[in-house]
């Protein structure tokens, strides 16, 4: 295991048994064997098998669809188009279990007549066999006029441009106003302006969507999918016409989600198929179908305005961001509150404007994505960050050590959050950690860079979020959780077994966890918004800590001490002040059984509810809390040939307190390669709405030999609102590591690229025009 | 329904060139480690009715080296190349290429042939055999010849394969003591990427005057090819950062790179001439 | 137009009959005959998610056809170790975190099998090389450094370092 890890722990006296450790993870030896099904290792006799026909122009009108030649193919069994689906829509608001009013935001599930995108579906295939359905694809024949279409959220804003959405392309709109900001910039020593773009972002998740879809005894359509979200039971049911009760959803281990299975992907078109057939059906997206198939990361541009003092107070910030929603709204307006609150950064702003719209484009349409918006915001407010260091000719760490946010002071919304906020703790020790800088040589120049963010865990808090977990024990003293929760890969599932054993002093060998099954499992919520650990986590927390009450009243009983004397952990109960009483665990649940005292809990955790934040400031609560951390970058530019080596990556973050250590690490080390790839490779090219980066071979993730050891620092202020006091790290990790990359970069070459991705090419260019300069 | 052809699996190469020669070779395509040809296949781009799979063409799978020469079976993998230190003294380039050339499985799998002859401009072994003037021997049912690989090719993916042909091997002769042979591959990221410029560089130094000079550049044209020119400029003359200068900037004017996802044409233009030079400095600091 | 044909594949040491037409590929084939521990991430070759071994070789099995594999020692994750008596690859992923969503995993570990067979002291480049035809969205690929390293100290018999 890694050393490097330094913890700086806020109660070093507090002792846990199994939260806290890098134990194996229930879920690991099956993944390790090949043994554990996921959502795509499902068959059924009779299964038939999916395509889906789609667009291959972005903007334009469907004037022929003919599938007579591909029902005639022998092993053809059905082809859905628009007809078949009349009268329906398919919602793409945020998926709730709270009741909470949606947005008008529904979509057409196949094409009609107007194609708002590239590979909007047009029709759905189902065959005998993989090889008729693709064969089937290839013999849907459909004509389509192009339509002029809008590529660009500024050119779609203008009169005269082509609609997409709604009167005037604008899907969304938030503002935040506190203080005076115009009289702030007006009378600041300098105002620093710059204007930075972010791109679109693939999750690129090595599981392409997939799903297998059948009808029951019941009349209930089932659904074995991978998503985050089992909860959208309810919108489907809506979207095919059928009571809620009559969709069941079953998760399945997914095989990474990141947002991307965050909306509904297959699962409309397998509950149409499963219902329109009788049969079984599966439907599995190839690579390109999971490309153009699901909603992106929003491109971000963003303008900040921000008034300093000459000793570098920050007295106000103009923030302006606009987003583009792609050709559907679905969590668009969401995405850019995040990134509204997030505009200024853990740094203190008492002036502050920040107007935020999202408009809709032919392009595809974009969603959630790890970091949904408060990423975006990062990348341009660190980088401001350091651009408005070097106008007052400042050490950039300086710098924001004289604007830092501390605890106990009131964010954008003017909300304080109620746990620690220790970014200059984070930023020190990852700077330090950095250490001096490799030497720059002729032509490979050396930078360093820093970045810190603010970033929300748990949903809206006007979403009115709340999570149940059941935890009961078995009579040989084995334990069992169920809740709803999906495991997207992060440990969801395995870190509520290591609460539980932790409060029922067992061992996670003991355990055994069901989730995501919407009719059976008590419903969880979604696994988005790192909100799993948190609302989930408490959930089973409160479950299990039922459960021990009961139990330790009994065994207080048994030794004749008060309930407060009984100590649990490794499956022996004993008395804290006389250790020789004690039995073990499992004579304990069975003395319980035997008299009926009741070794299960079902718990609800009901997440801070508020009202919407006042329309016109901004003002309120938006998210429970926030989390706090930094990366430090170290790079080497290529100034031959652009390129850019990442040479050290270190990040310290505050995560409260760690629940399972080494897949907090492993959050971090992936989010950092996610943030590496946003900063420097991955690039997502349209030509007129078409994708032209469609693959793995084009679409460039960093691979093996373009990671570096990722160095993690967990701080635990043990001051969150999760089990434990823990905090989430799932989007956190991602935050800073972009901007971070882009401040090394600058530093290295001594001029700054505006544009994500930071690519050879837009060194090159940079260098040259700097070159042309001097 | 389009994917689905013939396929067979000769024993021998006999065999394999008889397969190559019915229908006269019109629609039949032979398969190496198919990790160009399965692809194009399936997304249509190649609509062979019959495919010749080389598995077992056990003779088509080695490597030769002689004090003279160094002869190269077209079955062979990249990962032979890797693994072999024959090579790694013979060709220098060509490992430098293979290092870098996709990712382990991908490397396990395809073949010297299949890079050759699916006539790729971004194809990474074939600027090194350029520079090391390869030649491939081409043989059919009715006999074999000899072309050399810088007359190979006669456009983007064209060459002067006659469908019956099979790409047999690739020889050439071994480089003189005072020589620094390399390749340079620019891509987009570091592991597993195609490449978006090449420069492949032998240099032969006698007497501290140049006796020859080969780049050869990928990515920068429709095929890869030599930038002639600039080796000219090299040749029979006493090395200089001048000259590196100037043979630099000749290579990029005789490339003729065009705008894709990966790159523009002006950065390709760009890295030509910068790792030309930087090339060129390198053998020259080796060799001095 | 091909007719299928009945193969015989030797996948963990069994012997495995399927009709396939000549265009399947491996990865179609197991998954058919239900070794669906094969992932598949791209069907081009990008991602490794399908990678298996034939002959001690490691392949991606998208870009291989099933008929010119017969007869041939076919191994995917499944057949190095079980839950009960995992390979070391498959213990120390998993017991150092190198596992997250999981996906990836199968192609992983027998990628770098491939790379301890081919050296039982591998340097970290030599693992970065060797694991870089194969995609990780999760992990970064700290862990999975740490993981290989670790399986191979265990299987040069030095015991895991943790
Ligand atoms: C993920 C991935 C990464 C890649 N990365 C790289 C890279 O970094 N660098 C690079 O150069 N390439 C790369 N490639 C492309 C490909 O691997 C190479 O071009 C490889 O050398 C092709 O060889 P093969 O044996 O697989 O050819 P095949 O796919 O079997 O065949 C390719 C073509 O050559 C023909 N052919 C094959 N053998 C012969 C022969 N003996 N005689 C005549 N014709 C023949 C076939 O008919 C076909 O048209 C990559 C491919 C993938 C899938
Ligand atoms: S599925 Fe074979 S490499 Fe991706
Ligand atoms: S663990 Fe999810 S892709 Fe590797």
């Amino acid at each position: 295991m890694s050393q490097q890890n330094i913890s700086a722990d806020a109660q070093p006296n507090v002792k846990y048994n199994q939260v806290g450790k890098s134990l194996t993870r229930t879920d690991a030896p099956g993944k390790a064997a090949g043994r554990t099904p996921y959502a795509g290792d499902y068959v059924m006799p009779g299964m038939l098998h999916m395509r889906v026909v789609r667009a291959d122009i972005a903007s334009a009108k469907l004037t022929r669809l003919d599938v007579t030649k591909a029902r005639a193919l022998p092993g053809v069994v059905c082809i859905l188009t628009a007809d078949d689906v009349a009268g329906r829509e398919a919602a793409t608001d945020i998926p709730g279990q709270t009741g909470q009013k949606r947005m008008d935001t529904d979509q057409q599930i196949l094409v009609h007549e107007r194609v708002k995108y590239y590979g909007e579906p047009i029709a759905l295939i189902a065959a005998e066999s993989r090889d008729v359905a693709n064969a089937a694809l290839e013999l849907v024949e459909f004509d389509l006029e192009p339509i002029p279409g809008v590529y660009d959220p500024e050119e779609a804003m203008k009169p005269g441009s082509p609609i997409v959405q709604g009167i005037d392309n604008i899907v969304a709109e938030h503002k935040i106003r506190k203080g005076d900001p115009e009289k702030a910039l007006a009378e600041a020593d300098l105002v620093i302006e710059n204007t930075f773009h972010t791109p679109f972002q693939e999750h690129a998740f090595l599981e392409p969507e997939v799903g297998l879809a059948w009808t029951d005894e019941n009349e209930v359509v089932n659904i074995r999918v991978s998503t985050q979200v089992i909860e959208h039971f309810r919108a489907i049911a809506d979207a095919i016409g059928v009571p809620h009760n009559k969709v069941r959803i079953r998760g399945a281990l997914v095989g990474g989600g990141f947002g991307g299975k965050e909306d509904v992907t297959v699962e409309i078109y397998l509950a149409l198929m499963a219902k329109a057939t009788g049969r079984p059906v599966r439907l599995e997206y190839t690579r390109e179908d999971s490309f153009v198939g699901h909603g992106k990361r929003h491109p971000f541009k963003l303008t900040y305005k921000t008034g300093v003092t000459r000793d570098g107070r920050i007295t106000g910030m103009d923030v302006y961001i606009l987003a583009d929603s792609g050709a559907y709204v679905f969590l668009s307006p969401y995405v850019l509150l995040y990134g509204a609150v997030a505009a200024p950064g853990p740094y203190k702003v008492e002036n502050l404007n920040v107007y935020a719209q999202a408009v809709a484009t032919n392009n595809m349409f974009t969603s959630a994505f790890r970091g949904f918006g408060g990423m975006q915001a990062c990348a341009a407010y660190e980088q401001q960050m350091d651009e408005v260091a070097k106008a007052l000719d400042m050490d950039p760490i300086e710098f924001r050590r004289r604007n830092y946010l501390k605890t106990g002071e009131a964010i954008s919304t003017g909300f304080v959050p109620p746990s620690a906020i220790w970014t200059e703790e984070c930023v020190d020790k990852a700077w330090a950690a950095l250490g001096e800088p490799t030497v720059s040589s002729d032509h490979i120049k050396i930078g360093q860079g820093i970045a810190a963010y603010q970033q929300s865990y748990g949903r809206l808090t006007f979403l009115h979020d709340t999570s149940e977990c059941w935890v009961g024990v078995e009579m040989d003293g084995t334990v069992i959780v169920r809740s709803g929760v999906t495991d997207i890969g992060a440990g969801q599932i395995s870190a509520l077994g290591q609460i539980a054993v932790e409060v029922l002093g067992v061992t996670l060998e003991n355990v055994v966890i069901y989730n995501s099954d919407s009719a059976v499992t008590p419903l969880a919520g979604t696994t988005t918004a790192t909100r799993a650990l948190y609302m989930t986590g408490n959930a089973a927390k409160m479950a299990a800590e039922a459960v021990r009450e009961r139990l330790s009243e009994r065994a207080a009983r048994e030794f004749d001490v008060q309930v407060d004397q009984i100590h649990m952990a490794f499956n022996v109960v004993s008395v804290i002040d006389n250790p020789d009483k004690s039995m073990a665990f499992v004579d304990l649940v069975k003395i319980c059984a035997s008299e009926g005292i009741h070794r299960s809990e079902l718990s609800m955790f009901r997440a801070p509810f508020s009202d919407y934040l006042n329309p016109e400031t901004g003002q309120g609560q938006a998210h429970p809390d926030y989390v706090y951390g930094a990366q430090a970058i170290e790079v080497a530019v290529d100034t031959d040939t652009g390129e850019v080596e990442v040479l050290k990556s270190i990040a310290a973050h505050d995560i409260g307190q760690c629940i399972n250590k080494a897949a907090v690490e492993g959050q971090i080390e992936g989010g950092t390669q996610n943030g590496q790839g946003y900063a420097l490779s991955e690039e997502m090219l349209y030509e007129e709405g078409k994708l032209v980066t469609p693959s793995f071979s084009e679409y460039l993730m960093p691979t093996s030999m373009d990671m570096p050891k990722v160095q993690t620092i967990l701080l635990e202020s043990r001051s969150g609102l999760g089990p434990f006091g823990s905090k989430g790290i799932g989007e956190p990790a991602l935050t800073p590591v972009a901007p971070a990359i882009a401040n090394a970069v600058a530093n290295a070459i001594g001029v700054r690229i505006f544009e994500l991705p930071i690519t050879p090419e837009r060194i090159i260019k940079a260098l040259k025009e700097k070159q042309a300069a001097n | 329904m389009p994917v689905e052809y013939e396929l067979d699996i000769p024993q021998s190469l006999d065999e394999a060139l008889n397969a190559l020669a019915s229908d006269n070779g019109s629609s039949v395509t032979p398969l190496a480690g198919g990790t160009n040809l399965i692809i194009d296949i399936r997304s249509r781009r190649e609509r062979p009715a019959r495919v010749v799979g080389l598995d077992y063409v056990s003779e088509l799978r080695a490597i030769d080296c002689t004090s003279e020469r160094v002869t190269i079976g077209s079955r062979t993998t990249v990962t032979d190349l890797l693994d072999s230190a024959e090579i790694a003294k013979a060709a220098p380039s060509l490992v430098d290429a293979a290092r870098v050339f996709a990712g382990h499985m991908v490397r396990n799998a395809a073949t010297v042939g299949g890079n050759i002859a699916c006539g790729s401009p971004a194809a990474d072994l074939v600027p090194p055999l350029m520079s090391l003037d390869a030649e491939v021997t081409l043989s059919s049912k009715s006999g074999s010849r000899t072309v050399a690989l810088a007359d190979y090719f006669t456009g983007y993916k064209q060459d002067v394969r006659n469908a019956d042909e099979l790409i047999t091997q690739v020889a050439w002769d071994r480089l003189p003591e005072h020589s620094v042979n390399t390749f340079r591959k620019l891509g987009r990221r570091k592991g597993d990427a195609i490449t978006v410029t090449g420069v492949a560089l032998t240099v032969v130094v006698e007497d501290g005057v140049c006796q020859r000079a080969r780049i050869a550049l990928g990515s920068v044209g429709p095929t890869v090819f030599r930038a002639r020119q600039a080796e000219a400029l090299l040749e029979g003359k006493v090395l200089s950062n001048e000259l590196f200068d100037a043979a630099a900037r000749k290579a990029a004017s005789e490339s003729s790179p065009i705008d894709d996802v990966r790159a523009s044409a002006e950065y390709r233009l760009h890295t030509i001439e910068t790792l030309t030079r930087r090339l060129l400095t390198q053998a020259w600091a080796r060799l001095a | 137009m091909s007719s299928p044909k009945k193969i015989t594949l030797r996948i963990n040491g069994v012997n495995e009959t399927l009709e396939a037409p000549a265009h399947r590929t491996l990865l179609e084939a197991l998954r058919d005959l239900g070794h669906v521990e094969v992932k598949c991430g791209c069907e081009k070759g990008d991602c490794g998610a399908c990678a298996v071994s034939i002959d001690g070789v490691a392949v991606d099995s998208c870009l291989t056809l099933a008929w010119m594999v017969e007869g041939r020692e076919i191994t995917t994750v499944s057949g190095l170790g079980d839950i009960e008596n995992p390979h070391p690859l498959q213990k120390s992923f998993s017991d150092l975190g190198a596992i997250q969503c999981g996906y990836c995993t199968p192609g992983m570990i027998m990628a770098s099998k491939s790379v301890i067979d081919r050296n039982p002291n591998p340097t970290d480049d030599d693992i970065r090389v060797g694991l870089s035809g194969n995609l990780c969205r999760c992990t970064g690929y700290t862990k999975i450094f740490e993981a290989v390293q670790d399986a191979a100290s265990v299987m040069r018999g030095e015991g895991d370092k943790q």
